[in-house]
């Protein structure tokens, strides 16, 4: 299972790239981000994933004394989510700049945005 | 103490607290996120000094437990030092951009406060999580940071920068996330203990984390995104990227590395070294001043990365290297961006604007010079000890690499201010002062000579008179409102001091230091006399020559080569400000200083290479050297070659004297071409008894052989007055050169009384054109003619002069002449010496022409009416005259002490004295007997002339030349005009600029290269992060194979 | 040709990857490290149920800050940016149907995202997830009702207050408490219910009033300037 869960991760991110270097459009670059973003978050699920235990909740379920034994790694999970926060606010943030390349010139052809050289 | 945690509560607590404020009251937001900066760099800075006073590092947990269960931070000396750094750019950088913030409103004050905080963690956690959330927080602060002036360009910028920051965090990410599945922890400190580079995923992972923050410190070629943020965005915005962010990631990868395993060094360091050779390379090229800024920095942290990477090479001297060139970039770049903000003036050739306000092209020529590593400046000790340090481990590509980076670095850096002293400003725009910009750029300017002062006192070997001195200039510059004759005369007594504190006593204890001191000090006491002659205030002026007398009278005293080095850069300062002050001086500035800088880096490398072998930097242990002596010896030879002007290293000599200023000019010609010879002498003194310096010495004879005779050749084909003065001193010194190979009791007598006797007559004739120049305002001798009845004490000075420079008796050259004869046939140098001779011969020529040209023939009609040449310019002329006349007619007083001084290293075996007779293997001279005999003999003609010409018709001067026709250019008519075409069809070919073409082509090659490279920053951001992702492969395929 | 570049540098790419996926084994025991946080006396230390926001809110908890600074920063950098641009809008008419759902809807999903991150300690949810479910609820009201009064400042208010009690308690756990953001200064209470794990309830509620005021505000900020054409 984990490895199914590693070897999608590594593809997403892959295809995420994929599209970060070949899509002229910048929205579709910024969804490449996410793509990408979404890969690294499968990755550290599958990471994560200990065979055959539940999620770390103590709840009814798990028994405070035997959670060692009983429940995946925690520590991942909340990178994992941290790294879902980030990546919000760093596709908002793209977006923003993609409204603004685009009141610019009307375009979002990436290739048109080359003022800044040499 | 309060806990460096706070600073967290303190920016973050801040940046919501600003919520709360009215949005109308915006000055009050920002001057509160002013406060909040200023409370957490005094948390900072108050760690610092408690640090530095000897307290302990302290580590911060955080949730109560211990790592790595729970974050924790750690605040040691390193990290108060860099985060008081950033807090202080941030405080200064946020008033800077006051008016900014206060227009863009509360939200922006939010990010940038969050944006220094965000740095300030990433800094002291020691977490890799962490670090990578605080560096999220800091690329999306600055992202917002660079929208804060809003232009097309930096929103492309921007966009760019998102791009790439993009795809590193995510590597970062991934690595970070592996380590700790490899490793069982995310705490730093456990995964470099771990080592899990051992299993090739592990190796993979510690790659990811590595080459992403590689990749925040911008390596070329990855690195097009920060040009571009760099040139577009706000230069307030920029200084803070360069100065606040650059200091914190450069930190994150200093305690970062050590989860790497040793093969990591050497990758950051060829990294970081291929950074700034690139780098700087493709900056050749730019004229955009903030693009250039950019270049410079990306090329400054690639040194920082390489400095880095040779760790292991560097041992406990890694963090003085790193931390002085780190505080010289901060402040200088911090302090060139605001600067660029202040003037607003986008092409570098635009920046001649900084002359509107003099005291910013101060400021501006104290960053480039801080960049470069010049002395007072922090980077200046750290160059040092890291070519010391690397010499010792034997690192000679790294050597080699880190200053042809800094080399190129200093071409565009001194182009730049070469345009900013000279070009034409009358035209630009006056600078609007705001004093919340201006403020923060003059602090820096101030501290960065309070650090270097500082650090030049933690450095030893360095005596404290090494700065002492120099408040001279700052003095001198503080008064530099005030007319000449007050700062002259100050100028003249400064000197003067300094060397009735050095002369005295030096005579009987090292003759030779005597003699160079007196010819620097004194020498300057009497060139600077002639500047009375000028009127009005002559902005500038005294400073730097009074830098350039220091750095000689430092030369002097030096008795180590740091020391040494110090004041060899010092004067190459000075000097190169004298040199750039001539009208069309701007070109021979520059290439001054570019063989001055390559010169001294041939210095510095041989005074590495020397530490190595002894291990003392005393210059008196560079004799106990017995390996590698061939290399040193070339190196260092070279290095005070460039100052001689040897054949090859001369190009820069002819324009830099020739448009230099009348008094300038013998001052860099009669004096600062001595420091060459002197440091060529104690070179030899010691190294010159070893075989192999011999063999060099002998290659170095034919050098100066066939400099003698391509100098005096040029000189004679000249036709402006200044050039072909100029060239003769090239030939002079190749005189010396020659004579100092020789190795010999006869040969250093002849050098000896060679550089003497040059001083003497080049002070002569340059002071004596330059006078005659000011008055007909012209340098081309055929514009000029019949001066002699206007100007008889020109004339007779002139006279004088070349009588000496020529060689023939009765005056002082003849001595030299003597000597030379004597010393070439005891060492038997049969071919150079004829050589020599010939170029003897080749001198009548030019000479001839000179006094021809300039006082004989026809008066011009234009001259009809000019005065004789100042009074001031007299004086010292006068003055040396005597000094000839006395050596002339009892060479003995100079020369027997000199035969003293000499037979120390070459005992004498050839030349005995009896009273004023002096005998040598190939003949006798008497000084006084010659000059008496000669001088009957021309009383007796003089007489005899007076007589018959008492019957002389006077021919009235009148114009038949040309039979009603005027030529195109009626120049070419004159009888000085091409006046040895005829040697010229000849010879001609012997000075064809062969040499000057072989430099151009050099600089076409790095033109093109620069040009042809760069385009590799296509502009496109996609591109850029094909780049970033080739550069991480590219790592990586290197670390497997 | 330049995407067989791209296509070359992918694979390489993937070569790179290679080795992680060849050394990654499974795990099958909890790393020393997430056992420490499983083990009873430590789990009764925190005292929270849910282990991962134990770790989001405690013993990682500088990183959540960090998280919550990056939604701020964002928010805030599209409040200066957008400013500039304001354009007037044409506003569309909505169905009776979407209105009259939005109405009793809206409430609802509130109230859930409030349950999420009240409860941020004991099941799956939290500050984030919750104030996501928030903002939803405000997305909703701004389709449903698009020229309603947008309160701005009561969402900014809302945000710099609970930031500063984000802030506030982090740094009352390093004066008082045994290490910034110690959650022991209020009281543990019982494991498993809702008044328990000390200050992580009162943090992650606050976080997600935070979120959801900063998600509705860049939601506006992006509405504001939207145009239908």
């Amino acid at each position: 299972m984990e490895y199914v869960a590693l070897t999608v991760g590594f593809i997403v991110i892959m295809a995420g790239l994929w599209a970060i270097m070949t899509r002229k459009n910048i929205i579709r670059i910024i969804i490449g981000f996410s793509i990408f973003d979404t890969g690294l978050h499968i990755v550290m699920v599958a990471l994560a994933y200990v065979k055959g235990r539940t999620a770390p909740i103590l709840d009814n379920t798990v028994a405070l004394d035997d959670a060692v034994n009983l429940i995946v790694d925690p520590v991942p999970q909340a990178l994992v989510l941290t790294a879902i926060v980030i990546g919000l606010g760093v596709t908002a943030l793209m977006l923003i700049f993609a409204m603004k390349l685009h009141r610019e010139k009307k375009t979002l052809d990436i290739r048109s945005f080359k003022d800044l050289k040499w | 103490m309060i806990s460096p945690i706070h600073i967290i509560t303190i920016g973050l607590g801040g940046a919501f607290a600003l919520g709360f404020v009215s949005k109308k009251a915006k000055a009050l937001t920002t001057s509160l996120m002013l406060v909040a900066i200023a409370l957490m760099g005094t948390i900072s800075g108050s760690w610092l000094f408690e640090l530095l006073s000897g307290g302990t590092e302290t580590m911060v947990y955080t949730a109560g437990f211990k790592p790595p269960y729970s974050i924790n931070l750690l605040m040691g000396l390193n990290e108060a030092l860099l985060t008081t750094m950033i807090n202080f750019v941030g405080l200064l950088g946020g008033i800077y951009l006051f008016g900014n913030l206060k227009k863009a409103g509360s939200h922006a004050v939010m990010v940038f406060l969050v944006f220094i905080m965000g740095l300030n963690v990433i800094v002291m956690t020691r977490d890799a999580f962490n670090l990578f959330v605080f560096m999220e927080v800091v690329s999306i602060a600055t992202a917002g940071l660079i929208l804060l002036t809003e232009t097309g360009k930096s929103v492309q910028a921007g966009f760019k920068y998102m791009m790439a920051t993009g795809i590193v965090a995510g590597i970062f990410l991934l690595g970070v996330i592996f380590a700790y599945y490899f490793s069982g922890s995310l705490n730093i400190d456990d995964l470099a203990a771990a080592n899990i580079t051992a299993i090739k995923g592990g190796a993979v992972a510690v790659m990811m984390i590595l080459v992403a923050l590689v990749l925040e410190l911008k390596p070329f070629p990855a690195n097009g995104w920060a040009l571009d943020v760099y040139e577009a965005s706000d230069p307030g915005v920029a200084a803070l990227i360069s100065a606040a962010s650059a200091t914190a990631f450069y930190y994150v990868l200093f305690k970062v590395i050590s989860i790497g395993n040793a093969d990591w060094y050497n990758i950051i360091a060829i990294a970081g070294m291929i950074t700034f050779v690139g780098s700087n390379l493709f900056g050749v090229k730019q004229d955009k001043a903030r693009r250039l800024l950019g270049y410079s920095s990306v090329g400054q942290l690639g040194l920082l990365m390489a400095i880095l990477g040779l760790k292991p090479y560097l041992g406990d001297k890694l963090e003085f290297i790193a931390i002085t060139i780190l505080v010289s970039h901060y402040l200088a770049k911090a302090g060139l961006f605001w600067l660029a903000g202040i003037i607003e003036q986008e092409n570098i050739k635009d920046w001649a604007i900084l002359r509107r306000k003099p005291i910013f092209l101060v400021l501006f020529g104290t960053f480039v010079f801080a960049l470069i590593g010049f002395p007072p400046f922090p980077s200046f000790y750290g160059k040092w000890e890291l070519i010391l340090a690397l010499s010792s481990a034997g690192q000679y590509y790294a050597i080699a690499f880190i200053l042809i980076g800094s080399f190129l670095e200093g071409i565009y850096l001194f182009r730049w201010l070469g345009y900013a002293i000279k070009l034409d400003y009358t035209k630009l725009p006056e600078i609007k002062i705001e004093w919340n910009k201006v403020i923060p750029v003059a602090i820096f300017g101030v501290l960065i000579y309070v650090i270097g002062a500082y650090t030049g006192t933690q450095m030893s070997g360095l005596d404290s008179l090494c700065y002492g001195p120099l408040l001279m200039i700052p003095f001198l510059y503080a008064i530099d409102s005030l007319k000449v004759p007050i700062k002259n005369t100050i100028a003249i007594l400064g000197v003067a001091t300094f060397a009735a504190r050095v002369l005295p006593g030096l005579y009987e204890t090292d003759m030779l230091r005597f003699i160079f001191t007196f010819i620097f000090l004194v020498g300057g006491i009497l060139t600077l006399i002639a500047g009375y002659a000028y009127k009005g205030k002559r902005e500038g002026f005294y400073p730097v020559a009074l830098l350039m007398f220091v750095g000689l009278a430092l030369i002097i005293r030096a008795s180590n080569t740091l020391e040494f080095f110090y004041g060899w850069e010092i004067m190459t300062a000075g000097s190169y400000f004298l040199i750039i002050r001539g009208k069309k001086s701007m070109p021979h500035g520059l290439s001054y200083m570019l063989f001055s800088i390559a010169g001294a880096y041939a210095l510095l490398a041989g005074f590495g290479l020397s530490f190595a072998e002894t291990p003392s930097i005393e210059i008196s242990s560079l004799s106990a050297i017995t390996s590698n002596i061939t290399i040193i010896f070339s190196l260092l030879a070279i290095g005070f070659m460039t100052k001689t002007a040897s054949l090859g290293l001369h190009i820069w000599l002819p324009g830099a004297h020739a448009e230099a200023e009348s008094d300038v000019s013998p001052m860099v010609s009669a004096i600062l071409l001595k420091a060459g010879v002197f440091g060529l002498m104690i070179l030899m003194i010691a190294m010159g008894h070893s075989p192999e310096a011999t063999n060099i010495g002998y290659v170095l004879g034919w050098l100066g052989a066939i400099t003698a005779l391509v100098g005096n050749l040029a000189a004679a084909f000249q036709e402006d007055a200044k050039r072909l003065l100029a060239y003769s001193s090239i030939s002079q010194l190749g005189y010396i050169l020659f004579a100092l190979a020789m190795m010999s009791h006869l040969g250093w007598m002849t050098a000896m009384v060679y550089s003497i006797n040059h001083f003497l007559y080049k002070a002569i004739l340059f002071l004596t054109i330059g006078a005659v120049v000011m008055r007909v305002g012209t340098h081309y001798m055929y514009k000029m003619g019949g001066l002699i009845k206007n100007m008889p004490m020109a004339f007779v000075a002139v006279m004088i002069g070349i009588i000496a420079l020529s060689g023939v008796p009765p005056l002082s050259g003849f001595a030299g002449k003597w000597l030379f004869y004597n010393a070439v046939l005891d060492v038997q140098w049969y071919f150079q010496g004829a050589i020599v001779f010939f170029s003897g011969i080749i001198a009548f020529l030019y000479l001839f022409k000179l006094i021809y040209s300039v006082f004989l023939g026809q008066l011009k009609d234009n001259l009809r009416h000019v005065k004789d040449i100042s009074i001031w310019f007299a004086i010292p002329i006068y003055t040396l005259i005597l000094g000839i006349m006395i050596f002339s007619a009892k060479p003995e007083w100079v020369l027997q002490p000199l035969g003293d001084m000499v037979s120390q290293w070459y005992p004498n075996s050839a030349l005995s004295w009896d009273g004023g007779l002096a005998t040598g293997p190939y003949g006798y001279w008497n000084g006084t007997g010659v000059m008496i005999t000669v001088g009957i003999m021309f009383m007796a003609l003089l007489g005899w002339l007076l007589l018959v010409s008492r019957k002389a018709v006077k021919v009235k001067q009148f114009n038949i030349v040309y039979s009603a026709e005027a030529p195109q250019r009626p120049e070419t008519t004159h009888v000085s005009y091409n006046m040895f075409a005829g040697y010229n069809k000849a010879l001609g070919w012997l000075v064809a600029p062969k040499i000057t073409e072989f430099w151009d082509t050099m600089t076409d090659w790095v033109h093109s290269v620069a040009h042809y490279g760069r385009q590799l920053y296509s502009g496109n951001g996609q591109v850029y992060v094909t780049y970033v992702v080739a550069y991480i492969l590219a790592i990586y395929f290197t670390m497997i194979f | 040709m330049k995407n067989i570049f791209i296509i070359i540098i992918i694979a390489a790419f993937g070569v790179m990857l290679y080795p992680l996926f060849e050394d990654f084994s499974g795990n099958d025991e909890l790393s020393e490290l997430a056992s420490f946080y499983a083990q009873k006396e430590n789990v009764e230390k925190v005292n929270s149920a849910n282990l991962v926001t134990a770790v989001v809110v405690t013993y990682r908890g500088l990183d959540t800050l960090g998280e919550v600074t990056i939604l701020f920063l964002a928010a805030a950098i599209i409040a200066f940016s957008l400013r500039k641009h304001s354009v007037e809008r044409d506003l569309r008419r909505n169905s009776e149907i979407f209105k009259t759902a939005s109405k009793v809807l809206i409430p609802i999903i509130m109230m859930v995202g409030v349950y999420i991150f009240m409860n941020g300690h004991l099941s799956p949810g939290g500050g984030f997830q919750g104030g996501a479910v928030l903002a939803s609820a405000v997305i909703l009201m701004l389709l449903a009702f698009p020229n309603i009064p947008f309160n701005s400042k009561l969402f900014a208010y809302t945000e710099s207050i609970s930031g500063l009690v984000f802030v506030g308690l982090a740094a009352i756990g390093a004066l008082i408490g045994s290490g910034y953001l110690d959650n022991a200064i209020l009281p543990l209470g019982t494991f498993g219910e809702l008044l328990s794990a000390g200050a992580i309830p009162v943090i992650y509620s606050f976080v997600g009033l935070k979120v959801g005021a900063e998600l509705s505000n860049i939601l506006n900020e992006f509405q504001s300037v939207q145009s239908d054409n």
